[in-house]
């Protein structure tokens, strides 16, 4: 199985007003093409700074980090952000569907600033695929959170689905159901992990829950910046992943 | 098409609508005033060229060189001669001094002579004056000399036949003193006529046009080779005062609409601030996706180019639609014919247009492409990027240079920045006094107001001089035109002559006098006048005398001089001796005598038709220009000037109910001639009314730009107000609690704004009292009252309906949606 991204001794400090602090201490971890990886952790462990640095929205201040196949550490924001156009997929805990757009042209936004024809038609099938075809033209705040959340689903599947070649795309979800209810957040979890199996996409999320981290076949657990128990389940140690 | 897209869905967010009615208001005030200035400019021109009738003239005393014309027709300029003077015509036992004008072939150069054939004939305008051997007479001197077309007159030695009657000449102003009514000759009958002899009182005009390169390039060889006797007139002095004033108002307009461009500036900056502030998250999103910083920033210019150039098309329209209008109503107080408007001024607007989008909307949107992708995940959507440096250099410096542009003067750019300044100086004051005040003693509405003072201070102090400036320049000019001009008008002494008579001549003044007295019509004293040029002080070149004497109006013209035993009551000596205990020298007017660093004792040459007189300074005397009576800058003890050829000025008091005197008066004294001041006093209250109606369509202007930053402030603050609102309400606060806090915050507000509007139109008035009126200072009660009110009712309605969904909102919704 072919690596898809990797990251070595991965250190982040920031600056405040009291000295710098220490964000992220040593992480260092790979994934292969079509796994999936689930970072759990108290809040300010720094999942969320480790999912940023992993997805290239940011540098670390120490280490190297490869996105499938190219050092993205070693690149300018520009070139990060290509990277990203290409086989990144983001969903947020908070949805951010662009309010002034419909569920339609939320979908087509990523093929839209790749500049790709046929955006529309892609986007009507990716929500179809979330069952969304009767609201392709409703606004944000037309939709329910659950329907958001699918929204945001599509779009980050029709993000990461590129032109149909090989697929290095990878999924990156940030608490995807922590603002949806115990049914709905079910349905969007189902619908997650449907769509990447049949895209084959590479899947990294932060979550909170137990049942959503047990689904992942990696296990990640974070405390203080530091990795306090990796696995390929919850609990266990996860060797294959861990430097 | 995506930047097209963002900006035709985030149209109801309401910011871009602000940005773009700021940008629609900017451009159309500035095209507005550009056009219209242009077409006034024009019309002036055209309109000097007509009263010079020619480009250029150069005035003389005596006949200039041959080789001077031969230069200017070497170098293919159009060319004319007139030659003015005084003389007697008879026809039969029939006698009359006339002013007479021989004049070349290509007379006039520019404009149109205009006569009739025949007394009953309709005016038409016409090619050239009379031909060889004819005269064309002002009407009024045919039953004077008993005459009628075709009949001989005596001109001089020349006998000439009348064959037309002269209704207009175009540079008929430069006649204004001088002796009796016009008659026009050729100028190849002058010699025959026999009038112009050595000494004689002679104006010789050469008239010149052509291409503007030839020109500049001909006065630039002459001008140097000119004498004392000599002058040249341009454009420039072709222009009557009214038009002066009209371009003084054009530069006031620029200045007026340069404040409303300010205020809707800062509106820009505003809203493009709230926006780039709003669609932090939606940036932050994007650069998840993918998007680069090059490619946020050309989504984000694009959507702003866009709008930009909607807004400044909307703007031109507007603007030029408005100055047509303006133009239209303002047709008849134009010098000449409006020219019809021309595609420069739009150029202006446009300009206006790009430097308010550039300066304000720029440096916020800029601003965004610098978002951190990571915040989609921190879920923080302030903007951490605290280089604000941009907005604070692009936005002042964008300003700075185009009132620099549109007012042609650093001076007045920097002293209206420094005012600016100033204005948010005291409105900084102001705001600290509202909210050091214990007014949050008086209870709920006004703590909740205090409370929301407190905690937007900046924006308050921005507010409070936004509107500050609006009613600040609203109030001056509506005091200035009324309260002013009456206090001035007051302040006239009862029975100020309204009437004044010149051209008198020495052999009707007696009579004239008497005719007054007979109709109990009290008249000034009969001054009389002979024209002369101060040449010289103390025998050095009077325009040498000091550094800059050669810009002293009173040189580059030639004086009245008179001479009298009496000194008007208006009058003063402040230095010197008066003819009773001196017989000898000249009186000085002080300001004049300050201009030219005078001293008692200094020996001033005059020039007067040729012939030099020398006299001592005698004294300095102060007098009153607003008593109405004749005034001189140089008063001769008499005895000197006698000599020279005189005619007779005198001022008289003419009751409205008497005005048909004025008749009997002309039809006995046709070569007199007559201004009756009661109707210019009432032109120029027509003219200061539509010049100030156009002012005060700009001052409004300015108000409604302070509305649009009352309302691009709220719209900043909407988020946190309706929050305040929300939870006020689940507590059990009434929705009326929440009105009245409004109504007493943006009450406050408007009061503070007004109290300074006031303070800075006092002194406004101050110094027009005293520059412009003379008057002395005077308090404006009315204007303390005014001021406070009008900003309370304005800044307190408008804000209170820019935030009223904060109160209408219910709180359920309001805190689901900040949740």
């Amino acid at each position: 199985m072919s690596v898809v991204l990797r990251a070595e001794n991965l250190h982040h400090c920031v600056a405040t007003g009291e000295g710098p602090l220490t964000l992220l201490n040593d992480i260092s971890l790979q994934l292969a093409r079509g796994e999936s990886l689930a970072i759990t952790g108290a809040s300010g462990s720094g999942k969320s700074t480790l999912l940023g640095l992993l997805a290239g929205l940011d540098v670390p201040t120490g280490g190297r980090i490869w996105l499938a196949g190219e050092e993205i550490t070693a690149m300018s924001e520009e070139q990060r952000a290509a990277v990203r156009a290409r086989c990144v997929g983001f969903v947020f805990q908070t949805f951010q569907l662009l309010p002034g757009l419909t569920a339609r042209e939320n979908v087509m936004l990523p093929s839209e600033l790749r500049g790709e024809r046929g955006a529309a038609k892609r986007a009507e099938e990716f929500l179809a695929r979330v069952g969304l075809e009767h609201r392709l033209h409703h606004y944000p705040r037309q939709l329910s959170g659950g329907e958001q959340q699918r929204v945001a689903l599509a779009r980050a599947f029709c993000s990461i689905a590129g032109d149909g070649s090989e697929n290095h795309g990878i999924l990156f979800a940030d608490e995807p159901t922590g603002s949806l209810d115990a049914g709905n957040g079910d349905k969007v979890i189902d619908l997650l992990f449907q769509l990447n199996a049949e895209s084959a996409t590479t899947l990294v999320l932060v979550t909170h829950e137990q049942r959503l981290a047990e689904r992942c076949q990696s296990h990640l657990r974070m405390a203080a910046g530091e990795i306090e128990i990796a696995g390929s389940a919850p609990g266990d140690s996860l060797s294959e992943v861990s430097a | 098409m995506l930047p097209l897209k963002l900006l035709f869905r985030d149209w109801r967010g309401g910011e871009l609508a602000l940005i773009a009615t700021a940008l629609v208001l900017a451009v159309s005030c500035v095209t507005a005033i550009a056009h219209f200035g242009d077409r006034l400019t024009r019309a002036m021109h055209i309109q000097s060229q007509t009263f010079l009738a020619a480009e250029r003239v150069v005035r003389s005393s005596r006949p200039v060189e041959e080789a001077w014309l031969d230069a200017a027709r070497k170098r293919g300029l159009q060319q004319a001669e007139t030659v003015s003077f005084a003389s007697m015509l008879s026809a039969g036992e029939q006698f009359q001094l006339a002013a007479i004008k021989a004049v070349s072939g290509a007379y006039p150069l520019v404009g149109q002579l205009e006569m009739r054939p025949e007394p009953s004939a309709a005016s038409r305008a016409v090619e050239g004056g009379p031909a060889p051997g004819q005269v064309w007479l002002e009407p009024r001197l045919l039953p004077l000399l008993n005459l009628d077309i075709g009949d001989p007159l005596q001109v001089g030695d020349a006998e000439l036949t009348v064959s037309g009657l002269l209704d207009h000449e175009p540079d008929r102003s430069d006649n204004l003193f001088s002796m009796g009514a016009r008659v026009l000759i050729n100028l190849g009958d002058l010699a025959a006529t026999n009038t112009v002899q050595p000494g004689s009182r002679v104006r010789y005009r050469y008239l010149f046009a052509g291409d503007d390169t030839a020109l500049e390039d001909y006065f630039n060889w002459l001008e140097p080779q000119l004498t004392e006797h000599q002058r040249v007139i341009d454009l420039q002095e072709g222009q009557p005062r009214v038009a002066s004033a009209l371009e003084r108002a054009e530069s006031f307009l620029y200045l007026a609409g340069s404040l409303a461009v300010l205020l809707a500036s800062v509106a820009v900056g505003l809203a493009a601030r709230r926006y780039s502030l709003r669609h932090t998250s939606y940036v932050a999103v994007m650069k998840s996706l993918g998007a680069g910083r090059g490619q946020v920033l050309r989504i984000y210019l694009g959507q702003l180019a866009g709008l930009a150039l909607l807004a400044t098309a909307a703007g031109l329209l507007i603007g030029s639609v408005i100055q047509a209008q303006a133009v239209s109503l303002m047709a008849d107080f134009f010098p000449a014919e409006p020219p019809p408007s021309r595609a420069q001024p739009l150029l202006v607007g446009l300009v206006t247009g790009l430097a308010c989008a550039l300066g304000f909307a720029l440096p916020p949107l800029t601003r965004l492409a610098r978002t951190d992708p990571m915040q989609t995940l921190r879920r923080d959507w302030s903007n951490p990027d605290r280089r604000e440096w941009l907005g604070l250099v692009l936005g002042p410096t964008s300003m700075l240079l185009l009132i620099w542009w549109l007012s042609g003067d650093i001076a007045i750019t920097l002293a209206l920045f420094a005012g600016m300044a100033l204005l948010v100086g005291g409105a900084a004051l102001m705001n600290q006094l509202l909210v050091r005040g214990r007014l949050a003693n008086l209870g709920g509405a006004w703590r909740i107001a205090l409370g929301s003072l407190q905690r937007r201070a900046a924006f308050n102090t921005l507010l409070i001089a936004a509107f500050g400036t609006g009613l600040l320049a609203m109030l001056a000019l509506v005091f200035a035109r009324t309260t002013l001009i009456e206090e001035w008008r007051m302040q006239l002494p009862e029975n100020a002559p309204n009437h004044f008579l010149f051209n008198i001549a020495p052999h009707d003044a007696e009579g004239m006098e008497a005719m007054l007295a007979e109709h109990n019509v009290t008249s000034t004293e009969f001054y009389p006048m002979v024209r002369g040029r101060l040449v010289a002080i103390n025998d050095i070149p009077a325009k040498e005398y000091n550094e800059g004497s050669e810009r002293v109006g009173a040189l580059r013209r030639e004086l009245n001089l008179s001479w009298t035993e009496n000194l008007a009551p208006d009058n003063r000596i402040l230095e010197g001796q008066w003819w009773d205990e001196t017989d000898e020298g000249v009186s000085v007017e002080v300001e004049l005598a300050a201009r030219l660093n005078l001293a008692l004792g200094d020996q001033l040459r005059f020039s007067i038709g040729g012939l030099e007189v020398e006299a001592p300074v005698a004294s300095f005397r102060s007098l009153d220009w607003n008593s109405m009576r004749p005034n001189f800058f140089m008063i001769f003890a008499p005895g000197t000037l006698e000599d020279f050829p005189a005619t007779y000025i005198t001022s008289f008091y003419l009751p409205p109910e008497k005005k048909l005197f004025v008749n009997e008066l002309v039809r006995q004294y046709p070569s007199v001639s007559l201004i009756e001041l009661d109707k210019i006093i009432e032109r120029i209250r027509d003219t200061i009314g539509q010049v100030s109606l156009a002012i005060e369509s700009v001052m409004a202007l300015m108000l409604v730009a302070g509305v649009l930053v009352l309302i691009a402030g709220v719209r900043a603050s909407i988020a946190e107000r309706l929050q305040e609102a929300a939870i006020i309400r689940t507590l059990g606060g009434r929705r009326r609690l929440l009105v009245q806090s409004l109504l007493v915050e943006f009450g406050l507000l408007g009061t503070a704004a007004g109290l300074l509007a006031a303070a800075g139109a006092e002194l406004t008035l101050a110094v027009l009292s005293q520059r412009v009126f003379e008057l002395p200072f005077a308090w404006h009660p009315l204007l303390w009252l005014l001021g406070p009110v009008a900003g309370a009712l304005l800044v307190g309605t408008a804000g209170t309906l820019a935030c009223r969904s904060s109160v209408s909102q219910p709180p359920l919704k309001v805190l689901r949606e900040l949740a």
